[in-house]
């Protein structure tokens, strides 16, 4: 299993090094524009012209590119234009604060789906048509309306819950919990309205297969049959749909960030690319292609522990 | 063995999950921090106010400053040399006292004695100095406004003495803002600056609860020279870059301060617990008609063509339907609070389409012309208005999109005739600088005699009689020659809640810490 680990991600660093040589060519187009970005609207020209030259702008985009993998490679991913904060630091913080808002949510809606998505499947009638209702309710609102609606209500009516800002753990366990609720609630919404709808819709499939009437022959009671063999198989593609899941809510945050006032990763990638942060825009990319590529290792590793069958290591 | 399997498999789950949370949990725990404020006031010897900003400060470095909001928070960490009061008139600050040379070719300070930075170093004229040549070699914001200086010299330990290539009326306000800080010279190069830096001003940045780009949190100075003035023992200034989280934040009490755009006032007015000040004229919006002499828009180097421009705007009807009135029709750029405003050329160009074709046959082009225009985050809103305004007089608009980090540079770099733009009010010197001498203003480094006499007028006009009076002169000479098409000011909406008051009416435009007071 190890080498085919290793072997993942050595494909994963090159991917990530293919990406951002694709990000740093088409961010060379706008890179006469940050000198004067940086010296402000009151400068002079001749001013703006040194500074691009100081900068090294005016070089080959292959030669830029090159040094600033030389540094990346050694852990230096430079230091942000505008911010003048050491990009690697800045990107894990803001990862750290996203993280804890996307795992949270994540494994809510994992542990929510799965219950109602294998009710639903299993039993028919009322529970099937609601968790239907409410997986299609999920997806037809976005994420602002629901945000900005319990703002209203939960912070500013009834005043339970903070409207903006983030308390880290370690500050405080308590006002952590406070500030990530409603962000929390909100992602868990849409999370589950696209898992729920998979394990129920693959369950569904399952149970109705041959091997299932064959275990209740046998009489295997039905909480084994659905819990210990139907969801096993219902795992794979509802693991495929977690996976692109934590993508989309790490994507998806951003507006959540930015209604909350969460300094996220989120939102920190999109300002950097507003604003033509070079440096931080490269740190982000190459941080988000390794996000994704080990998401999906883990998964394919998960998907491989429970059904060996689908094992490709 | 089926259950062995069974109970392993759905324990190994349930760890993965464990081990999931706690990692997301450790994860957090690198974060840093927002916490929530408290319910307001405290103690009375233990003041806070919480601020909310929508930009954080790029860089605390001395060359790198901005204005804006950003200044809440540099203006507390470092002291500046001079103050500007909410009347507008400059007062000694770390320099207790100035004086201008009859040329306007020397000014000498006299800076306070016994004031030290927050490491405990001593500010003396040698800091002064230090951070007078840092600005001028190092590229960036500051580096500009020390374009004029010739030297600076420190013939003793608590005097500094500044001498000028050209007069610089500006260079005084500059030393009340950004330009006039103070840094320590032993720590102001080392890493720490941009983010944490060494001042000698009212308060400190807490490192460990500051979260750069979100929250930053100063914390009062006992020994800061001027302590008295300062109510506030820590102020907390936390960056809300959307509207509708700074209004929340207002609204539940975890903010003391917003600025509110007209439209949402409502929810604020309606709940009775807040102060409203709205202060006119803190920016200028406006076409900047920039090439005059007509080397890319050939139109524009006509001045009736400019006049027509500037008699296209229905300026009453666009603050009240696209600014829910929260501005005022404006025909020149200077703001109304400032020495270079004019009263008298209030109603030069009125909302007259007829006469602007008919300025535009005069100039030659009865059919009009075409003109591309840049499309930026600033200009979206008014773009159909724009479009539609000068479309009925005959002028089409192309807008083409250009992305917000490239908009500086596509300003300066004379791409586009004219432009749309809004900019900040500030002292009028200041003002001319921005308007007149700036790379993104002044693309096409257009210039005339009148003009040149003019300015040089106003650089050697020391008394603030005598300056307000050819800056008034100057302002008459760019509404008749149409340099600009200026449309309305805009005005703020300074909302803070019930025991904090917000002073100043608009003739110091600087967003200082001192505009906040304790109310009752």
């Amino acid at each position: 299993m190890l080498p085919y680990i290793l072997r993942r991600l050595g494909i994963g660093l090159l991917l990530a090094v293919l990406v951002t040589l694709i990000t740093f060519w088409m961010l060379s187009f706008s890179f006469d524009g940050i000198a004067a970005g940086i010296l402000g609207p009151a400068s002079s020209p001749e001013r703006i012209d040194a500074l691009q030259e100081e900068m090294g702008l005016n070089r080959p985009v292959i030669i830029q590119y090159g040094e600033w993998l030389f540094h990346a490679v050694q852990g230096d991913f430079g230091i942000s234009y505008f911010t003048s904060e050491p990009v690697v630091g800045a990107v894990l913080d803001r990862l750290a604060v996203t993280l804890s808002i996307v795992l949270v949510a994540l494994l809510l809606s994992v542990i929510v789906s799965v219950v109602l998505g294998v009710l639903a499947a299993s039993r028919a009638g009322v529970i099937d048509k609601t968790a239907q209702g409410i997986s299609l309710l999920g997806l037809i609102f976005p994420n602002l309306l629901i945000a900005i609606v319990l703002v209203l209500l939960l912070s500013l009516n009834l005043k339970l819950l903070p409207a903006t800002g983030f308390t880290p753990f370690s500050e405080d366990p308590l006002q952590w919990l406070r500030s990530i609720t409603i962000p929390v609630i909100v992602l868990v919404i849409n999370g589950i309205s696209n898992m729920m709808a998979q394990v129920r819709g693959t369950m569904v499939g399952e149970l109705q297969s041959d091997y299932i009437r064959t275990l209740r022959s046998r009489g295997i009671s039905t909480g084994a049959i659905v819990y210990k063999h139907a969801l096993r198989n219902a795992a794979a593609p509802a693991l495929i749909v977690l996976s692109l899941e934590f993508i989309q809510m790490f994507g998806g945050a951003l507006i959540i960030e930015n209604v909350f006032a969460l300094p996220g990763f989120g939102s920190f990638a999109f300002n950097s690319a507003l604003q033509g942060d070079i440096p931080v825009i490269m740190g982000v990319t190459v941080f988000s292609t390794l996000l994704v590529v080990c998401v999906n290792l883990v998964t394919d590793l998960i998907n491989g522990w429970l059904n060996p069958k689908a094992r490709v290591y | 063995m089926t259950r062995n399997t069974v109970s392993r498999g759905r324990s190994r789950w349930i760890a993965a999950a464990a081990m999931a949370a706690a990692g997301a949990m450790i994860l957090s725990a690198c974060g840093g921090s927002a916490p929530t404020k408290g319910d307001g006031s405290g103690s009375d010897e233990d003041l806070e106010l919480v601020l909310s900003v929508v930009a954080a400060p790029r860089s605390l470095d001395p060359a790198q400053l901005d204005g804006g909001t950003q200044a809440y928070v540099w203006g507390a960490i470092y002291d500046t040399l001079l103050f500007r009061d909410e009347a507008g008139e400059l007062q000694p600050n770390a320099a207790e006292s100035w004086e201008v040379s009859d040329d306007a070719l020397t000014i000498t300070f006299k800076i306070r004695e016994g004031m030290t930075f927050s490491n405990g170093e001593p500010v003396d004229a040698a800091a002064v100095k230090n951070n007078m040549d840092r600005n001028a070699v190092t590229p960036g914001q500051e580096q500009e406004k020390f374009v004029n200086v010739s030297s600076v010299e420190t013939p003793d330990d608590y005097t500094v003495v500044v001498s000028f290539s050209a007069p610089d009326p500006a260079f005084l306000y500059n030393m009340a803002v950004d330009g006039g800080v103070i840094s320590d010279p032993s720590t102001v190069d080392d890493e720490r600056t941009p983010t944490n830096p060494v001042g000698s001003g009212p308060y400190e940045l807490n490192v460990e609860e500051t979260v750069n780009g979100s929250n930053y949190v100063l914390e009062r100075r006992d020994d800061y020279w001027n302590v008295d003035a300062y109510p506030y023992e820590t102020i907390e200034v936390t960056v809300l870059a959307d509207r509708t989280a700074g209004l929340n934040a207002l609204l539940s009490g975890q903010v003391d301060f917003a600025t509110v755009q007209a439209n949402e006032l409502g929810q604020v007015q309606s709940s009775g617990k807040f102060n409203v000040v709205e202060v006119e004229g803190t920016s200028t919006a406006y076409l900047n008609l920039a090439d005059r002499d007509g080397t890319k828009v050939e139109a524009l180097g006509e001045v009736n063509v400019r006049r027509a421009i500037n008699y296209a705007f229905d300026r009453e009807g666009i603050v009240e339907k696209l600014m829910f009135g929260s501005g005022v029709p404006a025909v020149q750029p200077f703001s109304p609070k400032s020495d270079g405003y004019n009263a008298d050329l209030e109603g030069t160009y009125t909302y007259d389409p007829e006469k602007a074709r008919e300025l535009l046959a005069e100039a030659g082009y009865a059919d009009g012309f075409t003109v591309t225009m840049p499309s930026t985050v600033a200009s979206q809103t008014f773009e159909p208005t724009i479009t539609q305004s000068l479309g009925d007089i005959g002028i089409t608009v192309e807008w083409v999109p250009v992305p917000s980090q490239n908009t500086t540079a596509a300003f300066a770099n004379g791409d586009y005739g004219m432009y749309w733009f809004t900019m900040g009010s500030n002292p009028t010197p200041r003002d001319v600088d921005n308007f007149i001498n700036s790379s993104t203003q002044n693309p096409f480094g257009w210039s005339s005699p009148e003009l040149e006499e003019l300015l040089a007028a106003a650089d050697v006009a020391i008394e603030p009689e005598e300056q307000a009076a050819v800056y008034k002169e100057l302002s008459a000479y760019i509404v008749d020659q149409a340099l600009f098409a200026p449309v309305f000011y805009i005005n703020t909406n300074n909302v803070t809640t019930e025991d904090v008051k917000f002073i100043g009416d608009g003739t110091n435009n600087f967003t200082s810490i001192r505009n906040f007071v304790p109310a009752g």
